[in-house]
């Protein structure tokens, strides 16, 4: 009964989210207009982003609609987004190609431009060639945060310094952004295949729990200071970097009370892994029922802690951790808990996404051993772009410092990444591993992928400074 | 015992070519390696650093482990040993299987094959022969050589494409040992330094690390570096003018700029670093005769240059100090940045027989300038600069690269070069006496392609035998003569 109801309201819901997306899409790109007019430079790189954010973003809640409701029509627009923002985003990789006079994989900003595109084009080729339509649904958020990630960091074209300027670190950049965005799409698809596989809705909750717990426990762990301040990296606006008061070491500012709510938010994010505990324990399902409001509520304070970590940090001056006086921060200045907080909404969206809609997504997805056979030539990619991107890499490193392997932190884990997708071939081929495990291995993979693009770079020593 | 030493021998053998050992490697590799990202290096940082990083006993423990020089420690070259060896296990191990599927094709399948074989499709057909022959055309159309087995007992068509496929993934091991052996042999025969040179200057000496260098059997002169800068003042070119001297003679000469070494004798010079060495390559002065009497004339000197003013005055630069200070009327050197730069000339007269000690700029408390028969004028002061190389010895490199070369190869042909065969047998139903053509295929990856392959196979050989007349005996005769 309940059923027939909602596929009786599909049709009007279909066109409400298209009209709203639409309409918030035009109203967006209005106030942009409104701006370009003040400033009277249409073709800015600023401008291009804004419209490439409006556009994915456009795309993913209808990629997100389709994912929930399996409204064919929503597909069509969500495509249509994908190819707008694609030409937004292409137009923006040309403009800052033109400007700087090198190809846009110099720097972080440069390289989440281009992680961005090539994830945008993978998706539609999906999508097109394959038939995985809600793949959108999980790339385009990550496109999504990518452009939000951009927005945020330096953007002004540096010239690039003597090492940097050789053929081969083109080369080595561009495989590793394929090589990456092929990473990405085996990861969505051993997901989707998981789901397909009728893993247990319980089991992704306390999956998701746990990624949400890690996220709040290590930064409350790390940022926590007494009097519920929570610390962030002080920020230099003149010259747009951290500050530093000497070489590695960071100057640390305490914003008061946004301690506390992160706290309580980490309390709130652990009580459905509890429940799930004692769902366990206990055998009782109705634990279970307590964890999906638990969270639910995890949910509306995790959007309210970000809320208010975006308020507080975006701007203002506040006082420093070792010294007196007050000093600015910026949002720039700790991306990593900004794409924490995002990250941490977005999990536990897609664990409601999949709590509420199962039977739909169910329903609109391929089979499971479609996305097995996928997850696998997807890697089949990946992993001699992998090779490649070494090979050219070490090659660089040659004519450059006069060593093909320094055993550099990136190096390492980009040998690791590769050592792990060479056992994830290894056990497929010669074991026949296919299904759960051989799905793990994927999402393993990519989690060290991330790690490699992300964690070497900002957690790391080494000679990879400016990549 | 004889008999348990070898069955001892074999289960390592077996143990060693498992795969179960290859991933246990593997994943002991990935653990050490990632270990030694976390803990600090030890020739790249310093030891203040390390004493700052961790406390004295931690420091101690971790250095008698290994862990503060993962990558050269002997565990983990003894792991990576490991590593090889296995990969080369497991190949020897499987090889066999694979050349023998390689080199003795399987062309005929017997009824069992043709039982299990997925995919397959039975066609109805007239007779053998016209069968044979529709199949043989569809192929043909394909783009294969299809062949015809005739054995005393059956025959049939077979073909097939790519059979290199099946052994791309011994390339690609190969190419890994091929690669670890570059690196072994530079590990043991390669090396590193570094190699700073002031312009003009000559030197064979390579610094190895503190304290130790190694002798070339040839010299390197640096006869002009500099460096140019974007408008923000960040560089953005370091350029050096090299050249090789052996025995006496310039044999090779290279500009060098960072990202294009100079190479000679399988030893490569990079551009590594620039800037000033603090002494004075050119100091450009105006000297006016003190009683009024002669011409202004410009000099030039160089440290240690005497050049004569007339027939009875010379004048030498004696010292020159990048940054100076005055004390008790001595000069002395408070650093070697060009801050406050003072020079000390000397001019000396032989009929006077008397030496006159020149200061730029007048230090009045430790020389009077006035007394000189010249007084002089600072017009310019051009200062030296080093440039910094970094010299490598890396005679196992050319191992690396052709097992990149060869890893890209066989990685291509393991991916996407695909072994496909195709299997063709008229058979004749015993209780019906009707006969049908069998046809079966397989490929060793990408299964699924391939069907969408086997059925277009299957709707054109449909086609031909449509076509295709009743047995004309001549063709037949055609092909059994051309196997």
């Amino acid at each position: 009964m309940a059923r027939a109801k909602v596929e009786q309201q599909q049709p009007t819901t279909g066109m409400t989210l298209i009209v709203l997306v639409g309409l918030a899409v035009a109203f967006l790109l209005f106030m942009a207009f409104l701006n370009v007019i003040k400033s009277g430079n249409l073709l800015s790189e600023t401008n291009l982003l804004f419209a490439t954010l409006v556009f994915y973003s456009g795309a993913g809640a209808l990629y997100l609609g389709f994912g929930v409701t399996g409204t064919q029509s929503y597909l069509k627009f969500a495509s249509l987004a994908t190819w707008l923002g694609l030409l937004a985003n292409t137009a923006a990789i040309a403009h800052r190609w033109y400007e700087s006079g090198h190809a846009p994989f110099s720097s972080v900003y440069e390289m989440l431009l281009s992680f961005v595109w090539t994830l945008a084009v993978l998706t539609l080729v999906a999508e097109k060639k394959y038939g995985v339509k809600v793949i959108g649904t999980v790339t385009m958020p990550v496109a999504i945060v990518g452009v939000v990630l951009m927005q945020l960091l330096r953007t002004e074209v540096h010239p690039l310094v003597p090492a940097l300027q050789s053929t081969w670190l083109h080369v080595h950049v561009t495989l590793a952004m394929l090589a990456y965005a092929a990473c990405a799409l085996s990861f969505a698809l051993a997901m989707m295949f998981l789901i397909q596989d009728n893993l247990k809705t319980e089991t992704v909750l306390a999956v998701t729990s746990a990624s949400t717990l890690a996220i709040y426990a290590s930064v409350v762990l790390t940022r926590f200071e007494k009097w519920g301040g929570l610390s962030l990296v002080a920020w230099n606006p003149e010259s747009k970097s951290e500050v530093f008061l000497s070489r590695g070491v960071r100057l640390f500012v305490t914003v008061p009370d946004l301690g506390w709510l992160v706290s309580l938010t980490l309390l709130v994010v652990a009580s459905p892994l509890v429940f799930y505990g004692l769902a366990r324990w206990k055998n009782n399902d109705s634990f279970l029922t307590l964890a999906n409001r638990a969270v639910f509520l995890s949910i509306l304070l995790q959007v309210m802690t970000l809320v208010m970590f975006i308020v507080r940090a975006c701007d203002g001056r506040y006082p420093l951790l070792d010294a007196d006086g007050l000093f600015p921060t910026t949002l720039a200045a700790s991306p990593f808990i900004l794409s924490g907080l995002v990250g941490g909404v977005f999990i536990s969206l897609l664990y409601l996404l999949l709590l509420w809609r199962r039977p739909d997504l169910e329903r609109s997805l391929p089979s499971a051993d479609v996305l097995d056979r996928i997850t696998y030539k997807t890697i089949c990619l990946a992993f001699p772009l992998l090779t490649l991107m070494i090979a050219s890499g070490a090659y660089w490193a040659n004519q450059t410092w006069g060593s093909y392997w320094s055993w550099d932190p990136k190096e390492t884990w980009a040998a690791i990444t590769w050592l792990v997708y060479a056992g994830y071939l290894h056990m497929r081929i010669t074991r026949g591993w296919r299904g759960r495990r051989a799905a793990y291995f994927a999402i393993l993979g990519f989690a060290v992928v991330m790690f490699t693009f992300f964690g070497v770079t900002y957690l790391l020593p080494g000679l990879h400074a400016y990549a | 015992m004889a008999v348990d030493l070898r069955a001892l021998g074999h289960k390592t053998w077996r143990t060693i070519a498992s795969i179960q050992t290859g991933v246990v490697l593997l994943i002991l590799v990935v653990i050490l390696a990632a270990v030694g990202t976390v803990v600090l290096q030890r020739p790249a940082t310093d030891p203040d650093e390390m004493q700052t990083a961790y406390s004295p006993h931690a420091l101690r423990i971790l250095d008698a482990v290994g862990l503060t020089d993962v990558f050269h420690a002997w565990w983990f070259l003894g792991l990576m040993l490991l590593v090889s060896l296995c990969i080369v296990a497991a190949s020897v191990d499987r090889f066999p299987n694979s050349w023998r599927y390689f080199s003795r094709p399987y062309k005929y399948p017997d009824a069992s094959f043709r039982r299990a074989s997925h995919p397959q499709k039975s066609l109805a057909i007239a007779d053998e022969e016209s069968g044979l022959v529709a199949a043989q055309r569809a192929l043909h159309s394909l783009g294969f050589k299809p062949e015809r087995v005739v054995r005393e007992d059956h025959f049939g068509i077979f073909a097939e494409r790519h059979r290199i496929s099946e052994l791309a993934v011994y390339i690609v091991h190969a190419s890994l040992l091929l690669i670890f052996f570059g690196t072994i042999v530079d590990g043991i025969w390669g090396w590193r330094g570094y190699l700073s040179l002031n312009e003009g200057q000559t030197s064979n000496a390579v610094e190895i690390r503190e304290g130790t260098t190694r002798t070339l059997p040839f010299a390197i002169r640096c006869d002009a570096a500099g460096q140019e800068n974007y408008q923000d003042g960040t560089p953005k070119k370091w350029w050096s003018k090299l050249a090789v001297v052996e025995d006496g003679r310039d044999v090779k000469k290279k500009e060098i700029v960072v990202n294009d070494p100079l190479l000679y004798s399988g030893v490569r010079f990079y551009q590594s670093s620039y800037g000033p060495n603090g002494k004075v390559d050119r100091f450009s002065l105006v000297a006016t005769p003190s009683n009024g009497s002669g011409e202004k004339q410009e000099i030039g000197l160089a440290l240690n240059d005497t050049v004569s003013l007339d027939a009875d005055t010379t004048v030498r630069f004696a010292e020159f100090f990048p940054d100076f200070a005055v004390r008790d009327g001595q000069v002395y050197k408070k650093s070697n940045d060009l801050e406050n730069p003072a020079a000390h000339l000397v001019v000396s007269s032989k009929k006077a027989g008397k030496e006159f000690d020149v200061w730029l700029p007048p230090l009045d408390e430790v020389a009077d300038n006035s007394k000189a028969p010249y007084q002089f004028q600072a017009t310019d002061l051009k200062m030296g600069h080093f440039t910094g190389l970094q010299v490598s010895h890396e005679p196992g490199q050319w191992g690396v690269w052709s097992g990149v070369v060869l890893i890209g190869i066989g990685l291509a042909f393991v991916f996407y070069v695909v072994h496909m065969r195709f299997w063709v047998v008229p058979v004749c139903d015993t209780k019906t006496g009707k006969y049908s053509l069998w046809i079966g295929g397989t490929a060793n990856r990408n299964r699924d392609a391939f069907e969408q392959r086997f059925n277009h196979l299957v709707e054109l050989v449909e086609k031909e035998l449509k076509t295709v007349p009743k047995t004309s005996l001549s063709e037949q005769v055609v092909t059994v003569v051309g196997n």
